[in-house]
């Protein structure tokens, strides 16, 4: 049986503050350095999204990419043009490094496409690092 | 659940030749082609460094991304701006492959990282943008 991929690329922008409540201010700016300035900065976040499944008799498509489009919009609108810290809730207590935005669009993808058809996520946060969830085995 | 991975990118120039000595010239050029030229000729090498682990509730990060520079930077120095045959030491029995180097970078990053509990997921190293060779355990 063999396997097909279908990806997508998205954008969104936002701004977030790293700073630990655990940790006094030294410490803040030691761990985080210039992600613990203390108005905020932002990043334009590009999101690869793969769904996985079997195409289409039909169509020939594992996923009509129109309804791909809007469901994921959906979950990027509670980000895009955002403060994460601020006006996003998930982010009250938790912070807003990619590792944890990754799994807050891991929670919130999974569950508007059947089981199992959320393949892979890659969120880019600069051109130079970018965070990974999935089920393949070598990411 | 699924794992969460972070990934680095990093630059490195750097010369190399393809040639095995004990071959001959004509059987060298037969396997390498134009790589076999006698001085060496260079790219600009792009590498991917995947880490994986728990997320540090407290940091809300698997790693800190500024250790994993400085460490990645340093054993980088000894590929960086070197004529790979000549300059490092790892490349004396072996062709200098992308697949070679891909796999000497792995071991010395893992080496140097998982020293402090980071766990070396994958590395991909282009060594231009249609061609990159991947190690993972």
């Amino acid at each position: 049986m063999l396997h097909v991929t279908f990806s997508r690329v998205y954008t969104f922008c936002a701004a977030h503050r790293l700073n630990s409540p655990w940790y006094d201010e030294m410490k803040n700016f030691e761990i985080y350095d210039k992600c613990n300035n203390a108005s905020g900065h932002g990043h334009d976040y590009r999101l690869e999204v793969s769904l996985i499944g079997t195409p289409d008799r039909q169509t020939g498509m594992i996923w009509d990419m129109v309804d791909m489009d809007s469901k994921v919009r959906e979950v990027l609108d509670t980000l895009d043009y955002k403060h994460l810290n601020r006006e996003v809730p998930y982010f009250r207590d938790k912070i807003a490094t990619s590792e944890n935005l990754i799994q807050y669009l891991w929670m919130h993808l999974e569950k508007r496409f059947p089981p199992d058809y959320l393949y892979h996520l890659k969120l880019w946060e600069t051109n130079n690092n970018y965070f990974e969830m999935g089920r393949s085995n070598a990411q | 659940m699924t794992r969460v991975s972070i990934s680095r990118k990093f630059e490195f120039s750097a010369s190399h030749r393809y040639w095995r000595e004990e071959w001959t010239a004509e059987k060298n050029n037969e396997v390498f082609g134009k790589c076999t030229s006698p001085y060496g000729h260079g790219h600009n090498y792009e590498l991917h460094v995947t880490l994986s682990g728990p997320i540090d509730p407290k940091t809300g990060m698997i790693v800190n991304l500024t250790e994993v520079k400085k460490r990645v930077s340093r054993i980088l120095e000894d590929f960086d701006h070197k004529y790979l045959n000549l300059d490092n030491p790892h490349f004396k029995e072996q062709v200098p492959t992308t697949e070679n180097i891909a796999l000497v970078l792995f071991r010395l990053i893992d080496a140097d990282l998982s020293h402090d509990g980071f766990e070396l997921l994958k590395i991909r190293l282009y060594e231009k943008s249609d061609l990159y060779a991947e190690v993972w355990r």
